[in-house]
């Protein structure tokens, strides 16, 4: 009922995993700017993989989560506490959400689709990688009172 | 679009970083605070369900969902705070199964804490993970029979 996670992840991986997407989709807007669209739409799409990837097989195998295990870890402190791993799981597919859509629509000639669906995925990946916002989480949370998500009533305890 | 001169791109881009950062800093500054809340609001134990128990003299009741990064954290400290006081109860309801209750009480991001007083009157609330000094000195004020939650 609560949501106490019987195992964690450091919290500072994904934010560390976040400011690296957040670095590669402002190259990708920059490059969509100054009209190199096909290198912008590679980029999108490596990213909307590298999203997927995260999504469907967790944050724990994104391989940016991967580098921060292997190279960044090792040199910091213990994390204070450790975190779930579902909500920036849940926040991967969102981003995959947005890169996805915004690489359908610049395929199909959409103007400006490469631009805006990279500045929005960036807004959100630097938010959370800088500030610890996680846009997922409050996503979800929209979700859930528009009523699109619904389990069976439980009893609530401390 | 016509391709745009490179340093209007990268104007664009910096601008884009600076609003995000204004963004950033905003949630930031206003993330955690309690504030006070409407206390002709009143939470019953029956509205809850049939486990939940209020505290005899305060509650800590914390809105969460599975997906939330801020909400373990955000238990443990609660949970500490009540144990500390005599009387007081945390109790965490996952929006999941009850988004009658996120309507109901306009939750619009999680975590988010109601201050409940001896009678179940909402207090204070705090949108986002609480600061635990602001909170336990709003707990003491509410125990305390302050009029005003609020300590900043």
């Amino acid at each position: 009922m609560s949501a106490q996670p019987d195992r964690g992840i450091d919290p500072r991986g994904p934010r560390f995993a976040a400011g690296i997407t957040a670095v590669l989709l402002l190259a990708e807007v920059f490059l969509a700017l100054i009209g190199a669209r096909t290198a912008a739409t590679i980029l999108l799409a490596g990213l909307a993989a590298l999203f997927a990837w995260g999504a469907f097989a967790g944050v724990r195998r994104h391989p940016f989560g991967v580098v921060f295990r292997r190279l960044v870890r090792p040199r910091l402190s213990p994390p204070a506490e450790l975190e779930d791993a579902a909500p920036p799981t849940f926040a991967q597919g969102v981003g995959l959400l947005v890169t996805g859509v915004g690489l359908v629509l610049a395929l199909v000639g959409v103007p400006l689709a490469l631009e805006l669906a990279g500045a929005a995925a960036f807004v959100a990946a630097f938010l959370n990688s800088a500030f610890g916002y996680c846009l997922g989480c409050q996503l979800y949370l929209l979700l859930v009172r528009a009523g699109l998500i619904r389990r069976a009533p439980v009893a609530v305890g401390p | 679009m016509a391709d745009m001169p490179a340093w209007l791109a990268v104007t664009l881009i910096a601008a884009l970083v600076a609003v995000a950062t204004a963004t950033g800093v905003l949630w930031r500054v206003r993330a955690g605070r309690v504030r006070i809340a409407d206390p002709e609001s009143v939470v019953t134990a029956a509205l809850l369900g049939a486990d939940a128990q209020l505290g005899e003299r305060a509650t800590l009741l914390q809105f969460s969902t599975e997906f939330c990064a801020r909400c373990p954290g955000t238990h443990r400290v609660l949970a500490a705070a009540a144990r500390d006081e005599d009387g007081v109860e945390h109790v965490d309801v996952d929006l999941t199964h009850r988004p009658d209750l996120a309507r109901r009480f306009k939750v619009l991001q999680t975590p988010t804490v109601l201050l409940l007083d001896a009678g179940g009157a909402v207090r204070g609330r705090v949108g986002g993970a609480p600061r635990p000094a602001e909170l336990r000195a709003a707990l003491t004020a509410i125990l305390n029979g302050a009029d005003d939650v609020r300590t900043a």
